[in-house]
């Protein structure tokens, strides 16, 4: 699968939405939009793609989530529409298991705004 | 430096489930997670990593912020997480009440 890209998602960064999720995280609410909502706008708005996608066949009951990185350029505002691009950068297989890195582009405007670099780990890949 | 302690609760990590989306059952089934082979439900990286956040620095400065989720948080541990600036590179640490790291190679950089 290395190499597959999906098509781009629009994301609106929401206030309530921003909101909740600051909350859950203990901070307040007013505090803008949290850096690491990015989870959201940018990972969660494309790796549903790639879990989604039958011929990837991810066996998600298995998946953790083993690192992560973000890039950012600058940090989206509430109110504004952002632009995520999803794609499989790796897929190998060792030791019985898959390691899938997979990146995420978000843009707004055409302007870069952040990069996401998760890396899932499959336990019992082809079992 | 600065610090930060959480006690992890099941409602903290089903409010980080419900806010971003990630419901992935392994947060929020014990019985379901244990079928899959793991203790219990077990917290989202992406929790620790927004706690990590918390303490790197001024939101509006990060950059750049990294980390393996090295270790599963599940709910009544306490998590200490630490940040340590040195010219806007953020070293980062999360010890459980045993001491172990649950994430290492956490980094992050401010402008």
């Amino acid at each position: 699968m290395t190499g597959r890209a999906y098509p781009p998602v629009d994301f609106t960064i929401d206030a309530a939405h921003v909101a909740a999720f600051a909350a859950s995280l203990g901070e307040d609410a007013d505090g803008g939009v949290p850096p690491t909502y990015a989870a959201v706008y940018a990972l969660g708005a494309t790796a549903a793609q790639l879990f989604d996608d039958p011929e990837a066949a991810v066996d998600f009951d298995n998946l953790l989530h083993a690192e992560q990185e973000f890039v950012w350029e600058r940090h989206p505002l509430v109110g504004e529409t952002v632009t995520s691009r999803g794609r499989v950068a790796k897929d190998v297989e060792r030791r019985g298991m898959r390691f899938i890195t997979f990146e995420t582009d978000v843009t707004a405007a055409g302007e870069a705004v952040c990069r996401s670099r998760a890396l899932f780990v499959i336990r019992s890949a082809g079992s | 430096m600065t610090e930060l302690v959480v006690t992890f609760t099941e409602e903290q990590i089903a409010a980080y489930a419900e806010a971003s989306g990630d419901r992935n059952p392994i947060h929020l089934d014990p019985e379901f997670a244990r079928s899959v082979g793991l203790p219990g439900v077990i917290a989202h990286g992406m929790l620790q990593m927004g706690l990590l956040a918390r303490v790197a620095g001024d939101p509006g400065r990060l950059r750049q912020l990294s980390c393996r989720f090295a270790g599963m948080v599940r709910p009544g541990d306490t998590v200490t997480f630490r940040a340590e600036e040195e010219g806007g590179r953020v070293t980062l640490t999360a010890l459980n009440q045993d001491g172990q790291q649950v994430v290492t190679k956490a980094t992050a950089e401010l402008t």
